[in-house]
């Protein structure tokens, strides 16, 4: 098991240089730098060439690719990101500020959508053809090709605007400071409401499928039919034989969904001005800010390789053979 | 669990919302003191230091909280701010400044002529990467700069400019014996210590600003109590604030004005309000491009656009026409010069004659075995460049012309413009309240070392415009203006399409609200300073006291 986890341990770090070499060409390579920031953004105006250039000097713009990229590694490795080039603060602070709201959000609604979404999901296994899986199927794949956007404008509308039900936007009210924890609590809540709702409802039909076929490719199995022929209640076949072996593709799912956990949704945060990152992320890149859209990435990348180090870890933990085969 | 889920919800929701704001009638002619207006932030800002400020939203900010040397009226004309009078030296060159004496910083310490000078320091330098104020003093000298005594400062330049004295509204002082300490990039986003009539009570980013008005202003006492800016990105999220009566004020799209602005049941409440700012729409011309340097082509091209059209189809009537550089507006604006008529046969006849004729019968113009092909940037995403683009295209398809739409990012767009590698754009511009043009159309502004990235360049125009912006004498300057806005919409490097109004939704309690001559709303003096809101329709007091 140790050799195991060292061996994946090592491919992760692997994986990490070549995904900064990668994000570092791409950012490159798209046409602009943030200096032409300065130039487009603003009206008719002289702008001072030695600030300019003292903008390229500090962030090392006017250096070679690969110098830069250096001078970049160096200060990761050192856990130093830089700072932003159009408002001068350190990547890792911004990036603290904006990480916790959008963690909380984000986990919520996986919570959410996953414990709808998998019984959900089992329940429909058990009735595997059946008219009223077909029609919940049918539901589901129409619940996810619904835009997000729309659905977010709809129930502002609805809960927000004409039912005066629900707060439309941001993360707590104006008086938040004044409210006992109780009331605070309850505050959050509100409005975590339609955000949550928003962002659960496609990933809530990814799990019910997901789930569903995972299971009904189980209980195909000889070993099921054999307990079933034993005499095993129906129920106890479901969760003790069928289960633990559907739980192989859905830790997949769950290390594909963590990293975005992180990384935000522009939509949504936009729509709620929910202060995220999704957001920091969409308007770095629009400015060209080199130092914050890498520290951006490489912090998303990180726990990408640690969510799929961890799926790797339960895949071990759910199925002995896996196991088996690394001591062979 | 069904019924859990039912309780929660029922909890989450049945709790206060705010109720809509009484509308009872007030005296108009006497302005109530106190209440808290809610004002919305596009974006939020990048730092609180008016000096590495970067975005319009921080001006709007900085506007409550810091004192510029000189302020803009209500017809954008220099008035006394920090400063309460001056003398310029008739060479043009030595600006003497007497501050306010009785001015004072929020901390309680006096404006002294020594923090003037340590702010001209701070822009100037380079290390503090501030390009677009650093700008505005380019010229400066700083080594014949003088502090004379506590209140008077001589501010020397190696250049006389006739915008000089307004690019003093840029000049935000700040006390030097704050913002000498500590990293001055960093450590004043957060924090900030001016001399305006407010006080900063909290930033939080990503969220809100709460400013407080100061007891012991020097100036004259604005009305509002508190102001307090709330960042909402989205469009359609603010417009459904405004509604709820959430925010006092946003900018409107020009579909929900569309939709929305005749409304009953919502002019009730909101005021709808439209008016012209210091902006226009152009089609700029690579007058290098073989096949746009010669200006009778661009003004065919230009023939093909159907203003009138596109000003009652694509803006509802809300946009006007251009003709050149200077807005209908500004003094410089030239009244005599022709918007240029919609004409595709003459522009037809106008190419054929310079030998761009369909010889193939393909439908396309050509020359020399060339077809007439080029390609317009306009940026991404959905915006009026858009639509633009596609009438410009087949207006431009029915003479022979093809257009081909390619859309871009703005920085991908800006580099492909200093490069010179592109045919024509569809973009606007933002101007100052000056309106020297040099930046644009100086032949010495041609890329990299400025914005002249339609490579004009024409002698007597530089001559106007070297003139223009050296001039002191108004009347003469209005002479030399006039002149250079026929020249340029005869050379035509630039096709100016319409100015396009600025639309807004203001809720009706807050009253006095009045709009300036091209800066709208905001910024000028004494504009915002002089809102109030009556005593009985204070919904947000609540929601903003102090904590």
């Amino acid at each position: 098991m140790a050799s195991y986890v060292a061996r994946r341990l090592l491919y992760a770090l692997l994986t990490f240089f070549g995904i900064t070499v990668v994000v570092f060409a791409l950012v490159h390579s798209v046409p602009g730098d943030p200096i032409s920031f300065y130039i487009g953004t603003h009206g008719v105006s002289q702008l001072s060439s030695a600030a300019l250039d003292a903008i390229r000097r500090e962030h090392h713009l006017d250096e070679p690719l690969i110098s830069q990229y250096l001078w970049w590694l160096r200060g990761v490795l050192t856990l130093d990101f830089g700072s932003s080039i159009i408002n001068h603060q350190h990547v890792t602070t911004r990036i603290l500020e904006k990480l916790p709201n959008t963690f909380i959000l984000n986990s919520i609604a996986f919570l959410l959508a996953a414990a709808i979404g998998v019984p959900i999901g089992l329940w429909s296994a058990a009735r595997s053809g059946r008219l009223m899986e077909r029609t919940s199927a049918v539901l589901f794949f129409l619940l996810y090709s619904l835009p997000s956007f729309w659905v977010a404008l709809l129930l502002m509308e609805f809960f927000s605007v004409k039912l005066r039900m629900l707060p439309l936007f941001g993360m707590t009210s104006d008086d938040y400071l004044q409210m006992s924890a109780a009331e605070q609590l309850l505050d959050r809540l509100r409005h975590l409401v339609l955000p949550v709702v928003t962002l659960s409802y496609a990933q809530l039909a990814i799990f019910a499928r997901f789930s569903k076929s995972a299971l009904t490719e189980v209980i195909r199995q000889d070993y099921i039919t054999a307990a079933r022929a034993k005499g095993v209640a129906p129920q106890a076949i479901l969760w003790r034989h069928a289960f633990r072996n559907a739980l192989i593709p859905l830790i997949t799912l769950l290390g594909l969904t963590i990293p975005f956990l992180i990384s935000g949704s522009v939509i949504v945060e936009q729509i709620f001005q929910w202060d995220g990152i999704g957001r920091l992320y969409f308007d770095s890149i629009l400015t060209r800010d080199y130092p914050m859209v890498l520290g951006l990435t490489v912090a998303t990348a990180v726990v990408t390789l640690l969510a799929s180090l961890l799926a790797d870890l339960l895949y071990a933990a759910a199925d002995p053979r896996i196991r088996l085969e690394e001591q062979r | 669990m069904k019924r859990y889920l039912a309780a929660l919800f029922l909890v989450l929701a049945c709790s206060n919302e705010r109720p809509l704001p009484p509308t009872t009638s007030v005296d108009e002619s006497t302005p109530q003191e106190g209440g808290t207006v809610v004002r919305r932030l596009q974006s939020d800002v990048s730092t609180l230091n008016p000096i590495l400020s970067t975005s319009g939203y921080d001006r709007f900010v900085a506007f409550f909280l810091f004192t510029p040397m000189v302020h803009f009226d209500v017809n954008l004309q220099v008035i006394p701010g920090l400063a309460e009078k001056w003398d310029i030296a008739p060479d043009g060159k030595l600006y003497t400044f007497h501050l306010n004496p009785s001015a004072t910083f929020s901390d309680g310490s006096p404006v002294r002529a020594s923090d003037v000078l340590f702010t001209l320091k701070k822009i100037v330098d380079p290390q503090n990467e501030a390009p677009q104020i650093a700008g505005s003093f380019e010229q400066l000298d700083l080594r014949n700069t003088k502090v004379i005594d506590d209140h008077t400062i001589a501010v020397a330049f190696k250049q006389e400019l006739a915008a000089q004295l307004a690019h003093f509204n840029d000049l935000l002082v700040l006390p030097e014996h704050v913002y000498s300490k500590g990293d001055f990039k960093t450590d004043f986003a957060a924090r900030a210590v001016g001399s305006g009539p407010y006080r900063l009570v909290r930033r939080e980013p990503g969220k809100e600003i709460l400013l407080e008005r100061r007891p012991e202003y020097w100036g004259k006492r604005p009305y509002l109590q508190q102001v307090l800016f709330k960042v909402i990105i989205d469009d359609g999220t603010a417009w459904n604030a405004m509604k709820r009566g959430d925010i006092d004020e946003s900018m409107i799209a020009a579909d929900t004005w569309l939709m929305e602005s005749r409304r009953p049941e919502l002019t009730k409440t909101i005021d709808f309000r439209r008016f012209y700012t210091l902006t226009y729409n152009y089609v700029p011309w690579n007058t290098r491009d073989p096949m746009l340097s010669d200006k009778r082509v661009r003004h065919a091209l230009a023939m093909c656009i159907d203003l009138k059209s596109i000003i009652d189809n694509l803006y509802h009537g809300t946009a006007r026409a251009m003709n050149g550089p200077f807005t209908p507006d500004q003094w410089a604006y030239n009244p005599d010069v022709p918007v240029i008529e919609y004409n595709p046969q003459q522009a037809q006849r106008i190419l054929n004659s310079l030998g761009w004729l369909d010889t193939n019968h393909d439908g396309i113009l050509d020359k020399g075995g060339k077809p007439f092909k080029i390609e317009m940037l306009i940026s991404g995403g959905a915006n009026p460049s858009n639509p633009f683009s596609q009438l410009f295209q087949s207006e431009l398809r029915k003479i022979g012309v093809q257009l081909v739409i390619t859309p871009l990012d703005p920085s991908a767009f800006i580099q492909r413009a200093l490069a010179g590698n592109y045919q024509c754009a569809y973009l606007s511009w933002d101007l100052d309240p000056d309106p020297d043009p040099f930046p644009l159309f100086h032949s010495s502004q041609i890329p990299p070392h400025g914005q002249n990235f339609v490579f004009y360049s024409n002698p007597e125009a530089d001559r106007l415009m070297e003139e223009g912006r050296r001039e002191l004498d108004q009347s003469k300057r209005t002479t030399i203006y006039h002149q250079l806005h026929a020249l340029l919409a005869d050379d035509q490097p630039y096709t100016w399409t319409v100015q396009v109004s600025s639309k807004w939704a203001i809720n009706k309690r807050v009253h006095n609200v009045k709009e300036s001559r091209g800066w709208g709303l905001f910024k000028w003096y004494p504009g915002e300073l002089d809102w109030w809101i009556p005593s009985n329709q204070r919904t947000h007091d609540a929601a903003a006291r102090r904590r």
